[in-house]
Parts: C-alpha cells; sequence; structure tokens
C-alpha cells in the first residue's frame, strides 16, 4: 500500500505585491516520482522552498509525510534537498563532506563515516571519496548533492535541477540514481527539470507550473490528455500496399490522409475540425485497427501531439495567451 | 485532514535527535573552523601576523636606537597589536559568514537540516572566535620575550585574552549580524573593515584624543578605544584590576547587546535573499 508522502493546498508565496507562487496545490505518494515542471521564473524553486521549509509560504498549507507545514523541524527530519545551483565547498573532500551533514542529522562519528561510504558508493563516487570537490566535474557535484540529499534516509527528496548543465551520459547517470531512490529506498522524489523526455520516462506524475500556478496536474496520459491538443500520425506500410491502406483509410469521414513525397510509403493522418484529444486518440485507434485488419503491415506508426513536452508547450502558452 | 503517514526507515535515531540539539553548534562550529584552517585563509592570515609581530617585537626590545618604549610599554604595544588584528580578522571571518555561504550557495544546504538557525549562528561565531583565540596564542612567546624581568608575564596575558576575547565576541557578533543584513558579501566585509576602521582611527592617533571631559566620552564610548585604554592602564600606569573598570562597561555591552542581538535577530537573518535564483 502507497501512502502520501507530500499534500500542497493552495499554498502561496508573494515578495511584497508580486505573487510568485499561487494556490499550488497537488499530492505525492511514496515511491512516486514527480515531475515539476514549468518555463523559467514559473515558480518550481519557490514551490520547493516552501515545501521543505526554506521559505514560509504566505497562504495554504502542506503536509511532508504527515508533518503539517507548522513543524518545520520535523519535516526538514524526513526530507532531502538537492537545491538548484547549490554550492559546494571546494576544499573538503566527498567524504568529509558527507559526514558533516550525517553529523548535523545528529549521527555519531563513525555512523557518519560508513553512511558517507556508503552513499558515496550508492552514487557512483566512492573511488573519489578522498578528493576536494573542487576536482569534481559538475556531474560528479551533482551525484554528491543528491548523496547528501539521502544522509537522513528521507521519505521526500527534493531534487531541483539535478540535470542542469550535465552531458546526456550525466543526465542519464543522474536519471538511474532517481530511480534508484524511488525504487529501492521508496523514497517519493519531487524532480524539477527542462528535461521532458526524460521526465516522461520516469515520473509517474507530473505537475506543470506557470507563473505561479499549476497549469495542469496528473498522470504524463492524464497531461496530455488534458492538454487536448489536436493530434496527427505518421503511417508507414510497405510501398505496394499504400493504395490499400489509402482505400481503408478513406472510409473514416474526418480523417484526412496525404502521402509524403520524398517517403512515398509514409502516410500522414489528420484528423479534421475540432477532433481532439480523446476524439482524435478514438479517431486513430480506430483508423490503426482497420489498417491491421485489412492485413496491411505497419511498419511505423508515431503520433504527433501525443508528448508530454507538446502538452508542456501547449499549456504554458496558453497560459501566457 | 487524515494522512497516511509513511516514516523514515532509517533516519534520525531517537536517542540523537536529542543530542542533535545540544551539538548541532559543535558540528557546525568544528566545521568552520576546519573549512577556515584547512582551506589556508587562516594559516596565511596568522603567518602575516606572526611576521608582524616578529619585527614589533624585535624593534622594541633589541634595537637600542629605535627602543625608546618602557618594557611595560613594548608589552602594552604587543598587545594592543594581538587584539587589533585578532578582533580584525574575527570581523572579517565573521562578516563574511552569511553573505558568503549565500554567494557560494551553500546557505540552502544548511537550512534544510534540521541544526536549528541559532545553532548554525552559534558555530559560526565559534569558528570566527577561533581566529582571535590563534592570534592570541601566537602573541603569547612575544609577550612571554617582552614581560621577562618586569613580572607582568601572568598579568599581561590574562589581561590581554579577556579583554581581547570580550571585543572579539562584540564585534564577531556585529560583523555576523552585518553579514546577514548585507545582500553580497563584498558589501559586508566593507560594511564591517569600515566600522573597525571607525573604532580603531582614535587609537591610532600619535597622542591619543584630546584630554577633555568629551573626548572622554567619546573614548569610552568607543569598546575597543575603552578596552585598550583598560589594558594600558593596567600594565602602564600599574593600576590595579579594579582601579579602572569603567572602561570595560563599553566593551560589555557590546558584546552582550551585539550577542543579544544574534540570538534574538540571527534566526530571521538566516535566510536566503529574496529572488535568489527561485525559479
Amino acid at each position: 500500500m502507497t501512502s502520501m508522502t507530500v499534500e500542497a493546498v493552495r499554498l502561496t508565496k508573494n515578495y511584497g505585491g508580486r505573487s510568485a507562487v499561487e494556490d499550488v496545490s497537488f499530492t505525492a505518494s511514496q515511491g512516486e516520482i514527480v515531475g515539476l515542471l514549468g518555463p523559467n521564473g514559473a515558480g518550481k524553486t519557490t514551490t520547493i522552498r516552501l515545501l521543505t521549509t526554506v521559505l514560509s509560504p504566505s497562504g495554504g498549507e502542506f503536509w511532508i509525510a504527515g508533518h503539517p507545514s507548522t513543524s518545520a523541524n520535523e519535516i526538514r527530519r524526513c526530507v532531502g534537498v538537492l537545491p538548484e545551483s547549490g554550492g559546494y565547498p571546494a576544499h573538503q573532500t566527498g567524504d568529509e563532506y558527507l559526514r558533516f551533514f550525517a553529523r548535523l542529522y545528529g549521527l555519531s562519528r563513525s555512523k557518519a563515516r560508513s553512511l558517507a561510504a556508503d552513499l558515496l558508493a550508492l552514487v557512483g563516487l566512492e573511488k573519489r571519496a578522498g578528493s576536494t570537490i573542487s576536482t569534481y566535474s559538475r556531474g560528479m557535484r551533482q551525484r554528491l548533492g543528491i548523496a547528501r540529499a539521502l544522509v537522513n534516509d528521507p521519505v521526500v527528496v527534493f531534487l531541483d535541477e539535478p540535470t542542469l548543465g550535465l552531458d546526456p551520459a550525466g543526465q542519464a547517470q543522474v536519471l538511474d540514481i532517481i530511480r534508484t531512490i524511488a525504487k529501492s529506498r521508496a523514497a517519493t522524489v519531487v524532480l524539477s527539470t527542462h528535461l521532458l523526455p526524460e521526465v516522461e520516462k520516469v515520473c509517474s506524475k507530473v505537475v506543470i507550473l506557470n507563473h505561479g500556478r499549476v497549469a495542469v496536474a496528473g498522470s504524463v496520459g492524464e497531461v496530455i490528455s488534458t492538454a487536448l491538443i489536436e493530434q496527427s500520425a505518421h503511417l508507414r506500410v510497405p510501398l505496394d500496399l499504400v493504395e490499400r491502406a489509402r482505400n481503408v483509410l478513406a472510409g473514416f469521414p474526418n480523417l484526412t490522409v496525404d502521402q509524403l513525397a520524398e517517403q512515398p510509403d509514409v502516410l500522414t493522418l489528420a484528423v479534421d475540425g475540432a477532433g481532439t484529444g480523446g476524439g482524435s486518440s478514438d479517431v486513430m485507434n480506430a483508423a490503426l485497427a482497420a489498417i491491421t485488419a485489412a492485413n496491411i503491415p505497419v511498419l511505423r506508426f508515431e503520433l504527433e501531439g501525443a508528448r508530454l513536452s507538446d502538452a508542456f508547450f501547449k499549456m504554458t502558452s496558453r497560459a501566457v495567451a | 485532514m487524515t494522512l497516511q503517514v509513511a516514516t523514515p526507515e532509517v533516519g534520525t535515531p531517537q536517542d540523537s535527535r536529542a543530542a542533535e540539539g545540544r551539538s548541532g553548534w559543535l558540528v557546525v562550529a568544528e566545521q568552520e573552523s576546519r573549512d577556515l584552517w584547512t582551506s589556508g585563509r587562516g594559516l596565511i592570515l596568522l603567518f602575516l601576523f606572526s611576521i608582524l609581530l616578529s619585527a614589533v617585537t624585535y624593534l622594541t626590545s633589541t634595537n637600542q636606537a629605535l627602543n625608546f618604549l618602557e618594557q611595560r610599554e613594548s608589552v602594552n604595544l604587543v598587545l594592543q597589536l594581538a587584539v587589533a588584528v585578532g578582533v580584525l580578522v574575527t570581523l572579517v571571518v565573521s562578516a563574511d559568514g552569511i553573505s558568503g555561504e549565500r554567494e557560494r550557495g551553500t546557505l540552502e544546504s544548511l537550512l534544510v537540516t534540521p541544526v536549528s538557525r541559532r545553532s548554525i549562528i552559534a558555530g559560526k561565531l565559534i569558528a570566527a572566535l577561533t581566529m582571535w583565540f590563534a592570534t592570541f596564542l601566537i602573541t603569547i612567546p612575544y609577550v612571554w620575550v617582552l614581560a621577562r624581568g618586569v613580572g607582568i608575564l601572568g598579568q599581561a596575558l590574562a589581561l590581554g585574552f579577556f579583554v581581547g576575547t570580550l571585543v572579539a565576541v562584540g564585534l564577531g557578533s556585529i560583523g555576523l549580524l552585518i553579514s546577514g543584513l548585507c545582500n553580497s558579501n563584498k558589501t559586508s566585509i566593507a560594511a564591517s573593515l569600515f566600522l573597525l576602521l571607525i573604532l580603531f582611527a582614535p587609537t591610532q592617533l600619535p597622542s591619543g584624543l584630546p584630554q577633555g571631559w568629551f573626548f572622554d566620552v567619546l573614548r569610552r564610548a568607543n569598546p575597543v578605544d575603552s578596552a585598550l585604554a583598560y589594558v594600558s592602564s593596567m600594565l602602564v600606569n600599574g593600576h590595579s584590576w579594579t582601579q579602572d573598570l569603567s572602561y570595560l562597561i563599553t566593551p560589555l555591552l557590546t558584546a552582550i547587546i551585539a550577542g543579544g542581538a544574534l540570538v534574538v535577530a540571527g534566526p530571521r537573518l538566516l535566510r536566503l535573499m529574496p529572488g535568489v535564483s527561485a525559479g
């Protein structure tokens, strides 16, 4: 049974007359990876700072692992945080750095030493434990920061842009660690990032913020369908069966079928008029079913407008308009 | 509202949680001191200080042409130099304490730990004070050399340590308060040095402040000037420790008020500044 570990209700933060976050509500459960998305300045970092008690909310309330926002000290005991653009003491070693934070959580010197070794191994830095942080690459520092966020075996881990500035290999490493945290430690991970394809892969839930408000929240599928994106598709069939496929698809009056000049074996399908979201998907599903029923081999079928990035751009640009 | 609560499986043991509250400041102080000394900052400052002290001691004790000071005055000069430099470096380190962490991006990680804001500030103040204590330690052999034969070694060391610690606590607390208030580390350090300049300027006048009640009040209102005046009155004029105690009122009040302000306002000052990379 999974339990709710994060619940934010109408969370608001004002700076003077400016509202950085307004009426933000969402929930997250144990072992879940929640993607906190939004353009720059959308309020992602402020939301994380509110939930980790670094900032006090101007309005609303939240619970972390059952502790209300008023119990800041209890919340700090059960959250781990990788802040955005967090700095590191350059002259400390990775091992020394983790031992320091472990001791801040009340661990004895010996327990802190053993925990630091375990965490460095978890993030793949055990061979560099004795090197000063100044010699670490950006990716290594981010992994060290994640290790630090785990020193108290947190119930909820907040990672603010953990892949920022990393090369693809570094990003993949960090995402692997995030999966491990959620799976083997059963921790909730709230992940703020701009890597939408990766979010789509690792996150079970997504919260898209725009101008400090929740534009949409839910599973990736729900977010995409909420965005009501007009869908089109690319269908590749054997070249000698293209005409037969066109004839089959002609049975769908609200489906426009075109043939790509440069790729004659690829048909583009578009749902006419307001055929969007669920309705659009139904038409596409029916069209695909008709093709397979006609024994036409489907070499490729690719939906456009069904990705999280499409939903993201749609939701964030709509709010601007 | 009912929530199903997930509790940490390992987390912090109950017994260590109790210890946490007591020793959080100690862990911070230990790490801050280690950072200060192993990063080389503290050692470089002490090395420069010891060169300066060696030169002054050499000139006052061996060079007969330049040495026009009595032995007691030489001890007083070296102690005053130690207090001045010790307080200077303590102030500079404490002025970097909060604003420096903000600029280096290391403050947020500290703020999300369960260690109280007051403990973090206390740890930082103690770490800054290690600069004064180290400065004093370096001074001991020099005072020993100069105080030989006049029988004031113990008195001079006890006096220097007490008065210097009082001034260092006061100005170190002020440095941390300034650091908490300033957006930028440069502003914090510049403001602290400016304050120190104002406080030390009267002590550097060739013949001190002019005589008269107004200047006496001015001297007594200045925690540095009045503390050094107390040292001089005992070491040079041979007064008893109770005779000019009124000189210690300002340094004591400075330490109490600045330290109290740090205890009261510190937790509010130890925060991220609005607009710091909030996405």
